[in-house]
């Protein structure tokens, strides 16, 4: 494959939500305001961080099915420890960042040492959490989330949102990581051939263990900042992120296979579900259509990815 | 009466020609073989006549009638059907199903009977008189002859007018492999045409009626076999004469060994393995299929668990898995027996897979050094004669050089002791000789090497000392002058006395 | 190696074997592990609902237990034949949605516009399932991606039909949720259908075709299956087991759900993998599934029995999900260790 062809995903999303953004300009006034840009880079934002983990997870390989309640307990428990101020928060989320690094972890174990699947074991551990978050709170929603979280979801440095920041400065780790490091090439390899991989001397627990730990970290991030962003916790607001996070690392060119990708791309895909979803009000469209959408976008995008299209549609003419 | 004509065959992968207008003539009642240097395109070539792979030229004839190859479909109607190497089997379905699968007897329902299937299988046994195979069993329990014989009694199922067997003695028992010979001259008396690919000349003189020899892609020699004496056979198979392939034998050996095995033992086929492997020495292993050589390579990387002492360089040491035993000088690399799926990431550079083995090396606190990196990608590729660019993606590179980018991985590692586990296998001429030149070399600089081939002929005259096994155990060594086929085989096929 | 050498020597050459246990029963405990430990599990939480709650063992049981998983175990079936061709289907969910939402919507009071739209519904299962199955296909995606695209589709579909839960079935309708015969309930009727079914459809070229092209594509391939021809069978099999789960289902609840599909997707996968059906495709059958399913409702009714909070279910769930799989892992690692390199 030459290199256009492994970016032409990627270009083709960011050029899609370059035509969407157009699109909604052009049909809502208002629409390319700073202030709606600066929500929908926002929203992107948690989008983007929960794709990041997701999308170090696909590259090695596996999935993390576990992202919903990894999300909604960090946003929980923030606000549980917090009691509604401020200098808890301090040594809360940290904590909490530890925890969702540590159930990525336990994921990463199960996995590499038994050999589970990746789709059962985060499956099983999602569903774990799930109810044991559910037990505790007995089902009522969680306090709401202190000042200081707040500010950090909405407020602004120099015009700039605290979380663009955040995101950023995780964007340029992330890229760091996966082609500057030799931890970014243990994951490429891993993700193309777990055999090659062993017989080469690859650090296999390792690698998973430490990709599945920063999945859990960047869901526990986001469930923390959304708290901060929505007021409080609410329990269920982590389901939206499992197929989101997994869309936007699928739209923006990264293999399900796994061993190949970037998280340029995974960026490209969460401005392009966050932009789509804005156009909601603007095309009248109902969260059904929405989905719809959604769906669409992704089968679009993998379609284009796909190696098997061009062979269809240039067919190489063969005889006998 | 002629059966089978193909003409203007071609097939390339990428920038590679597997074939360019190869052509083949087979008649009725005949043994034909093709005999070729690995690489030369025989197996691409019959690959395409199974329908497996799809041509990108190539005119078919079927008793004069013009016929379509496209997909493994079309090839089983026109009445043929292979032994490939590698197997077609259904791992978690038995036996029997298997043989039959896609045409078993099917009752009202439209349903298989598991009671049917089985004297299906039994009455075909009996027709052919089949070693002996146990039914009802998963075919992914059965050891690698057993699957071999259950691959040709699928393609006898068929019934075939055409039976293509590729090297499909190589992984039988002697028993067996005689057996399988008379079976294709039986077959080719009633009327078939049997291709046969064996690199043993021994076996093709037995029972082959005409050859086609293939060489650099293309068919370039067609005879009868009563015509042909073995020195034109091999000349047309090298296309030149046969000089200077092996390098020559200079004892290198030191006194230090490298790497010492006391009672090694397995469940997985070793017995009572003891060995020793001296820094500048290239040992090599031989033994019939299935006795323990694998075992040991697998051991000795940490691929599989064996019992016993191991002692590297002096020091013992449990092996546990490769990433404890590449480390260093003092480690242990592996040339793996498969390229592509224990070798190599076939859809990564070829820098990229250089370097991962040995990426500490070209990188500080765990962040990569691309200029390092870059630099010893560039010696190694120099230095070993890669002929590709680093950036390529190693699937694109022809066998040979694909295997020069495994070897240099593991020299980039610095080990000293090499495991090659028949590193020259399906490669062409040019490049073996520049892997047993390499050999040397190596071995001149220290390396202790352990090398498995399933040629017997490239074993005696690269290694050094020659370690035999038969069941599980090494029954003799040979020095020197004592290297000899004839030596070796006999240790081999000898039963060994307690 | 030259003849005369192979005709001098008599001697047999047999190859090195492991130990291995000889007996039939040692095999089929290997091949077949994961099955009898679910088996097993099954029995054993019978015995303990059984003991604390009198007439466990009674028709009465079983139709109320059968009742509550048919929805489930219909759509579980679906999945099995896809997971034996080494794939997944996560739009089983959207199916499942859309499907309550247009018998909710649309049945109306004649009988003929409901037998119009059952047949409809069912139809519509099969088509998008095909679908599925050909896209996977010819274009090489990957399962999971295309399936969770469809699901997105087909629940956005189902959300313009009816954005909230609503709607109503015919009384007729809903009589065939509660009817019974021969004292059995139309539930476990249709689980002995079901059943039956399976008994023949395993034995079919065609679900062989499924389950080797999940064992090893490649060799399957060789052998003369059509892949696309058996994706599309499988896709387009559990699409309209999932269309017949979502009709079954609105005999129970009398309404339609946009979202109520998605609860259904990934415990199809559970129950599944907990009966012994492999991930990776090839090995496993309907009837593990069945005993998944009745694992997971048998957890449901201990935990209401035990008078515990319903959110244990879940837990208790997703450990024995996890125990089976490690169990069924460490059963295939032994076998392995028995055999020849």
């Amino acid at each position: 494959m030459n290199a256009l062809a492994k970016h032409r995903a990627v270009l083709f999303a960011y050029l899609v939500t370059i035509l969407l953004l157009l699109l909604g300009g052009i049909i809502s006034p208002g629409f390319l305001s700073v202030s709606h840009l600066r929500t929908m880079s926002l929203l992107a934002a948690f989008i983007g961080i929960v794709a990041l983990g997701q999308t170090f997870v696909i590259i090695g390989g596996g999935i993390d099915l576990s992202v919903p309640w990894v999300l909604n307990g960090a946003a929980v428990f923030v606000s549980l420890f917090a009691h509604n101020h401020n200098q808890p928060l301090l040594w809360a989320v940290p904590v909490l960042l530890a925890a969702g690094a540590l159930v990525g972890a336990i994921n990463g174990v199960g996995i590499a040492v038994t050999g589970i699947p990746p789709i059962i074991m985060t499956l099983a551990v999602n569903v774990i959490l799930q109810g044991g978050i559910l037990l505790y709170t007995g089902g009522a929603p969680a306090a709401a989330a202190p000042r200081a979280l707040q500010f950090l979801a909405v407020g602004r440095v120099a015009h700039v949102p605290v979380v663009l920041g955040i995101w950023t400065l995780l964007a340029i780790a992330a890229t760091i990581l996966l082609s500057k490091t030799t931890f970014g090439r243990y994951l490429f390899a891993l993700g193309t051939s777990p055999t090659v991989a062993e017989y080469s001397g690859v650090p296999i627990l390792r690698t998973i263990v430490l990709s599945y730990a920063l999945s859990g970290f960047t869901a526990a991030l986001v469930g923390m900042l959304l708290a901060g962003y929505s007021g409080q916790a609410y329990l269920g607001m982590g389901d939206p992120y499992l197929f989101t996070s997994i869309a936007a690392v699928a739209i923006g060119g990264t293999s399900i296979m796994g061993g190949s990708g970037h998280y340029v791309g995974t960026i490209a895909g969460a401005f392009l579900l966050t932009i789509l979803t804005s156009l909601l009000p603007a095309l009248n469209l109902s969260s059904g259509a929405l989905q719809v959408l959604y769906g669409l976008a992704i089968l679009v995008s993998v379609s284009v990815a796909s190696t098997a299209l061009p062979k269809l549609l240039f067919p190489r003419r063969s005889t006998g | 009466m002629e059966l089978l004509n193909a003409s203007g065959v071609s097939k390339r992968y990428g920038g590679i020609t597997a074939l360019a207008n190869a052509s083949f003539q087979g008649h009725m009642g005949e043994v034909h073989a093709l005999l070729g240097e690995n690489g030369a395109g025989k197996s691409t070539f019959i690959q395409i006549l199974a329908g497996a792979i799809r041509p990108d030229a190539g005119l078919f004839k079927l008793n004069g009638a013009p016929v379509r190859l496209g997909n493994p479909r079309q090839a089983q109607s026109a009445g043929i059907a292979a032994v490939f190497q590698e197997l077609s089997l259904i791992p978690d379905m038995t036996v029997e199903e298997n043989i039959w699968f896609r045409h078993e007897p099917l009752s009202l329902f439209g349903t298989v009977k598991a009671a049917a299937l089985r004297k299906a299988t039994l009455d075909l046994f009996r027709q052919y008189k089949f070693p002996s195979l146990l039914l009802g069993r998963e075919v992914r329990r059965l050891t690698l002859s057993e699957k071999q014989l259950v691959e040709i009694a699928k393609a006898l199922s068929h019934n075939p007018r055409i039976l293509i067997l590729d090297e499909a003695t190589s992984t039988l028992a002697l028993q067996e492999t005689q057996w399988l010979l008379s079976l294709t001259r039986q077959l080719a008396e009633s009327g078939r045409l049997i291709i046969f690919i064996s690199h043993r000349l021994g076996e093709v003189r037995q029972v082959a009626d005409r050859i086609t020899i293939f060489r650099n892609g293309t068919s370039v020699a067609a005879y009868d076999m009563d015509k042909a004496d073995d020195d034109t056979i091999v000349a047309d198979m090298l296309g030149r004469r046969m000089d200077r392939l092996y390098p020559e034998r200079v004892p290198a050996a030191l006194p230090n060994i490298a790497l010492k095995i006391r009672k090694l033992e397995s469940e997985q086929g070793l017995a009572d393995v003891n060995l020793d492997l001296h820094e500048g020495e290239i040992l090599g292993v031989a033994g019939l299929y299935g006795h323990g050589q694998r075992e040991l390579f697998h051991s000795l990387y940490g691929i599989s668990h064996a019992r016993g002492t191991i002692e590297l360089w002096g020091r013992r040491v449990t092996l546990r898995s490769p990433r404890d035993l590449l480390t260093g000088k003092d480690g242990i690399a592996l040339v793996p027996e498969d390229r592509a799926t224990h070798g190599l990431l076939l859809s990564k550079s070829v820098r990229e897979n250089l370097t991962l083995s040995a990426i500490y090396r070209c990188s500080r606190f765990g962040f990569t050094n691309s200029r390092r990196e870059a630099a010893l990608v560039r010696a190694m590729v120099e230095s070993l004669n890669i002929k590709a660019a680093p950036e390529q993606p190693a699937g694109t590179l022809s066998g040979g050089n694909q295997q020069k980018v495994i070897f240099g991985k593991m020299l980039l590692t610095e080990a000293r002791i090499l495991l090659l586990y028949d590193p020259t296998r399906g490669i062409d001429v040019g490049t073996k000789g520049e892997i047993f030149q390499l050999m040397r070399d190596l071995s001149r600089k220290g390396y202790a090497i352990l090398f498995y081939s399933s040629d017997l002929v490239e074993l005696i005259h690269v290694a050094d000392r020659v370690a035999v096994f038969s069941a599980g155990r090494i029954v003799k060594n040979f020095e020197g002058d004592a290297v000899t086929e004839h030596h070796i085989l006999r240790a081999m096929i000898q039963k060994w006395d307690a | 190696m030259k003849a005369s050498v192979l005709e001098d020597e008599d001697r047999n050459t047999r190859e090195v074997r492991a130990p291995r246990g000889t007996s039939r029963w040692r095999k089929q405990l290997d091949e077949r592990a994961s099955f009898l430990v679910a088996c097993a599990l099954l029995i054993g939480l019978v015995a303990v609902y059984g003991s604390l709650r009198k007439g466990v063992f009674s028709f009465e049981e079983l139709n109320l237990d059968t009742a509550a998983a048919m929805t489930l175990l219909l759509a579980a079936s679906g999945q099995t034949v896809v997971l034996l061709r080494g794939g997944i289907d996560l739009s089983i969910g959207g199916i499942i949605s859309l499907g309550t939402v247009l018998a909710a919507t649309r049945f109306g009071h004649h009988p003929q516009t409901a037998a119009f739209w059952t047949f409809l519904i069912i139809a519509m299962g099969l088509l998008v399932g095909a679908a599925n199955g050909l896209i996977i296909a010819v274009l090489e995606l990957q399962p999971f991606l295309v399936t969770l695209t469809t699901w997105a589709i087909l629940s956005g579909v189902a959300l313009i039909v009816l954005p909230t839960d609503g709607g109503s079935l015919p009384p007729g309708w809903m009589k065939f949720g509660a009817a019974s015969w021969f004292g059995l309930s139309s539930s476990v009727w249709l689980l002995i259908a079901l059943l039956l079914f399976w008994c023949w459809f395993r034995k079919t070229r065609l679900c062989l075709a499924i389950r080797a092209s999940g064992s090893n594509e490649r060799s399957a391939y060789l052998s003369g299956v059509s892949l696309i021809f058996s994706d599309v069978a499988a896709y387009a099999l559990s699409g309209t087991f999932a269309a017949l789960a979502s009709l079954y289902l609105t005999t129970q609840t009398g309404t339609g759900s946009p979202t109520i599909g998605n609860g259904y997707i990934l415990p199809t996968v559970a129950a599944a993998v907990i009966g012994g059906v492999s991930l990776f495709g090839g090995r496993g059958g309907l009837v593990g599934t069945i005993v998944g399913v009745f694992i997971m409702t048998m957890i449901g009714n201990l935990v209401f029995v035990l008078s515990v909070s319903s959110y244990w279910q879940p837990v208790v769930s997703g450990v024995i999900l996890l125990l089976a799989v490690l169990a069924s892992s460490i059963a295939e690692k032994s076998a392995k260790r028995n055999l020849l390199a």
